[in-house]
Formats: C-alpha cells, sequence, structure tokens
C-alpha cells in the first residue's frame, strides 16, 4: 500500500510538471502558428448549427416557442408570402378578371331566344336562397378584406398611407376573424342544401362535349336542374376550396386561445391564402354568369321564381320535370 | 450617424435573466409580454450557453417586409420601430421574425391579438420624444436621453453590449484578442481547447 501511494504521489508530480510545461508552451507568443485545432467531432460547430436550425433551448420566459432561439423558417416564409404568394395570386386573379371581360366584350350577355311566357316556376325555396345568400355576403366581406390584407400594402399603400391601411385593415381584420367561421357555416349548409341536385346526370357527359355550349351561338345543352358548369362549381368551389380555405382559417383563428408554433402558422397562411386566390378566381366566374353573364339568373335567386322560358333554355330537362309534377332533382 | 446594435457575448452570459427584468421594469411592458428573453442551449450539458435576445433591428427587416399596413420604420440610427396606431396585430411579424421577437398582448373576447409589442433598442416610438403618449406605448425613450438600452447597461457581466455598431465590435475584437481565440465572434471554442483557457 505505501509503495502504490507513492507511485501516486509521483504521477502526480509528473502529470503537474507536464501541466506547467503546456501552459508555459501555450503562454509563448511563437505559439501562433500552433493554433488550437477544433476538438473533434466539433460538438460546438454542431450546436450553433443546431440552434441556426430551430432547435429549441430552454429559457425562463414563459410562453409558446420562448425556448426557440431562431425561427429557422421566417425569412423563407417571408420570401415566399411576399414573392411567388403575392406574384402568382395577383396575376391568377387579374387574368380570370380579364378573361371574364374579354368574354363579356366578344360574347356579351346570354339573353333569352324567345320572349318570357310571364308565368313563373319555383327554382330556389326560401331555405336555399337565404343559405345562398348568407355564404355570399360572408364570401364577399371574406374576400375583400383577405385581398386588403395580402395585396392593401401594394395596392392601396400608396393612397391612404400606413394610418390609412391600419384604420381599414383592423376593422378588416375584426371581420375577417369574426365572420370566418360563419362563413364556414353557411358553406356547410350550402352543401347540405345542394348536394343532391349535382350528382352526376347522362347530361352532363352532353355539356361537357359541347363544352356548355360556349362556343355555339344559341344553341342551349339539355340540363337537369345545375348544368355541368354549375356542378363544377359546386364540387371544386363551394365544397373543396370553400371547405379548405374555411377550414384553414379556422385553425389560424383565435390565436391567444390556443399556442401554434410559427411553422404550423406560416404553413396554414399560405395554403389559406393560395387556396382563397383559386377560390376568388373560381368565385369570378360564378358571380359574372349570375348577374351580368346570363339574363335572369340574378333574379332566380332573388325571387326564387324563373320564368318558363328561361327554364326550358337553361335548364330544359329540369323544366320538363318540374312541368311534369316532379321535384326536378335528379 | 451611428448605427445601433446589440451583441450578446456567449462566454459571458450567466442566464441571470436581469435584462429581461429591467427592461420589462424600465418600459413598464404590459402583463404576459417580455421584450427581451434568455435562452439556454443544451442545458445542464458541459456545452450549455446562454444568449440573451430581443429584436436584432436588422437592416433588412423581415417583419417589416411582411406588414400587411406598413407599420415598420428604421430610424436614422439604424433601430427598427414600429407604429403601434397603425397595427392591427396580425401576428405575421412574429411568424416571419428570425429571433422571436414580436411579441402580443392578448386582447378581446376571443384570444384576438393586440397590439404587438417588441424591443425598441430604448428608442420609443413615431410620437414626440419622451411625451406621456409615446411613454404609454412604447416605454422610456433612453435614446433620446443621450442613454443607451437599460438591458445592456447594467449586464452584471457585460454580456450584453449595445451601442454603435463600431464601437462594439472595437470591445468584443478586444475579447477575442485577450481570450486568442482566433475563431469565431462566439468565441467559444476556448473551452475546449486543450492548450488555451488556463485549465491545463
Amino acid at each position: 500500500m505505501p509503495r502504490n501511494a507513492l507511485a501516486v504521489t509521483a504521477m502526480r508530480w509528473w502529470l503537474g510538471l507536464i501541466v506547467s510545461c503546456c501552459a508555459l508552451f501555450a503562454a509563448a507568443p511563437a505559439t501562433a502558428a500552433d493554433a488550437p485545432k477544433a476538438p473533434p467531432g466539433d460538438a460546438v460547430a454542431d450546436y450553433w448549427r443546431e440552434v441556426r436550425q430551430g432547435v429549441p433551448g430552454l429559457s425562463q420566459v414563459p410562453g409558446a416557442e420562448r425556448g426557440v432561439m431562431i425561427n429557422a423558417r421566417g425569412e423563407t416564409w417571408r420570401q415566399q408570402r411576399n414573392g411567388p404568394l403575392k406574384r402568382y395570386g395577383g396575376m391568377v386573379l387579374l387574368a380570370m378578371l380579364g378573361i371574364i371581360v374579354l368574354f363579356y366584350l366578344v360574347k356579351g350577355p346570354m339573353k333569352l331566344s324567345e320572349p318570357p311566357t310571364g308565368r313563373k316556376i319555383q327554382r330556389f325555396t326560401p331555405f336555399e336562397r337565404f343559405v345562398h345568400w348568407g355564404t355570399a355576403i360572408t364570401f364577399i366581406l371574406m374576400g375583400l378584406t383577405g385581398l386588403a390584407i395580402l395585396f392593401g400594402r401594394t395596392v392601396l399603400g400608396p393612397l391612404i398611407g400606413t394610418d390609412g391601411l391600419g384604420g381599414l385593415l383592423a376593422l378588416g381584420k375584426l371581420v375577417h376573424n369574426y365572420l370566418g367561421p360563419l362563413f364556414l357555416a353557411f358553406t356547410i349548409l350550402l352543401i347540405f342544401a345542394f348536394v343532391r341536385d349535382n350528382v352526376w346526370q347522362k347530361c352532363d357527359g352532353e355539356w361537357i362535349a359541347k363544352a356548355g355550349g360556349m362556343f355555339s351561338s344559341g344553341a342551349h345543352v339539355p340540363s337537369g336542374r345545375f348544368n355541368f358548369g354549375e356542378k363544377t362549381w359546386f364540387w371544386l368551389g363551394v365544397t373543396f376550396l370553400g371547405l379548405f380555405v374555411a377550414g384553414t382559417g379556422l385553425l389560424l383563428n383565435f390565436p391567444a386561445l390556443i399556442d401554434r408554433t410559427r411553422d404550423l402558422m406560416q404553413n396554414l397562411v399560405l395554403l389559406h391564402a393560395i387556396g382563397a386566390v383559386l377560390l376568388l378566381a373560381l368565385s369570378f366566374g360564378h358571380i359574372y354568369m349570375g348577374t351580368v353573364g346570363v339574363e335572369g339568373a340574378l333574379d332566380s335567386m332573388k325571387t326564387g321564381e324563373v320564368d318558363e322560358t328561361w327554364a326550358r333554355e337553361h335548364h330544359a330537362l329540369w323544366y320538363e320535370d318540374v312541368k311534369a309534377g316532379r321535384s326536378g332533382r335528379p | 450617424m451611428a448605427r445601433m446594435k446589440f451583441l450578446c457575448d456567449a462566454e459571458r452570459c450567466i442566464e441571470c435573466n436581469a435584462c429581461v427584468t429591467a427592461c420589462k421594469n424600465e418600459h413598464e411592458v404590459q402583463w404576459g409580454v417580455n421584450r427581451r428573453r434568455v435562452v439556454t442551449i443544451n442545458d445542464g450539458e458541459p456545452t450549455e450557453k446562454s444568449l440573451s435576445v430581443a429584436c436584432m433591428h436588422c437592416t433588412d427587416a423581415p417583419c417589416s417586409a411582411v406588414c400587411p399596413v406598413d407599420c415598420f420604420y428604421t430610424t436614422e440610427d439604424g433601430v427598427v420601430l414600429h407604429n403601434k396606431d397603425a397595427c392591427i396585430g396580425c401576428g405575421y411579424c412574429l411568424f416571419a421574425c428570425p429571433f422571436g421577437a414580436p411579441q402580443f398582448p392578448q386582447d378581446g373576447a376571443f384570444g384576438e391579438r393586440g397590439k404587438m409589442d417588441k424591443c425598441t433598442f430604448c428608442a420609443g416610438g413615431p410620437e414626440e420624444d419622451n411625451s406621456p403618449a409615446e411613454r404609454a406605448k412604447y416605454g422610456r425613450n433612453r435614446l433620446a436621453e443621450g442613454k443607451l438600452p437599460l438591458c445592456a447597461e447594467m449586464c452584471s457581466t457585460k454580456a450584453l453590449l449595445a451601442g454603435d455598431a463600431n464601437e462594439v465590435s472595437d470591445i468584443f475584437r478586444e475579447r477575442v484578442v485577450a481570450r486568442g481565440s482566433n475563431r469565431g465572434a462566439w468565441g467559444q471554442n476556448l473551452q475546449f481547447n486543450p492548450l488555451g483557457g488556463g485549465k491545463g
């Protein structure tokens, strides 16, 4: 045992001497060339890289993601939103408007080819009209406020300035956030109200083959209560895009009630905006056809009734069905 | 003009959170909002490091770029400030900010975001310097009084530096020379360097 103790003491002396020498060498000015090498695996570089990639640490400050030092995707999101989203989104909307204006100038509104009979038949029930206009009004408010949030700074900013934009959008954000859930509720009601009229019918094939009679003058393709164009709007616009946009909007809503990560919010904002731009573009077509594009279309949703001539020309199969005493629904 | 910058020295920050407290007190920041926070990476590990983080007053600020109402502006001193009267509390600045600086008080019945609040580099807002309105919305305007941000002024280890970018980098350069580290503004490799740091 004493021998072991002695050996240990000796080793301590030796170690001390080695360490002192190292310290001397380290302190010598000539060691500039012997710059310290990075430790194996470079743990330090690794963890700063992790910080940069958004790996969370710890913070005593309470709140969501307070321990995340760097929000890794923030700048990318900025580039995506301010770049492609605004550029292509704006182009899609303007292109759609342009196509509709061009179509109006070339083809003009679709007028009845025969004089109205004066005999009215019911096309929409009061419930259907209530649901339609509820969806339409909330949709238009959501669309206008949403467009102002995405494009307001570019389009209105130079005209009304930061304070004007702030006042307008403070109201706009309230409208958008609080009417959003109502729009979702109306959309769901609308789907239930019209889903059984929008199933596939044999006449839809003919409608597709003739492209809805868009390029032939005067000749109407016979259709049921709704033609294939209307059915496309129902499934693609109202059902798919409507639920998608309203759903992502609901997930974005009420920020202080539910803590969501910034990554999730970034993705939701982008998806919500892409869906909304596509829905708006499709809605331009629907709004055009429902107002100036087709004579008598707006009246049908305003009063719920259409003239028999209108019914026979636009929805021949539905008209025959109703005249035969059936519901006219597929 | 000066170009104001923060710099936090990871070799010195001891995670005392005094900068957080000082800021909150100096500006009487709303409930639930902290303009500054200390983040500790690898807590309890040999590689533990802490840094104090707030708005870093970016030259090309992402918050400003995504703001739907364009309420941000950069002062002559390079400080990024915002106009709370125009802010609509949409949260986009928080989604875009690399540092998580923008914070929102909860406001309204359905968890609506209130007007954004963030570090002002103790430079207030668009209102008249140190007016009651400015003080209520943005806190004290120390820059207008010829003082630097309080978080850095009272940092006990002088880990957090604030001021003109040239002076801040001069101070940090001296530290780098004294440490003998030839690498990295963080100076972080020193403690793992078998020949340096006086550890033998």
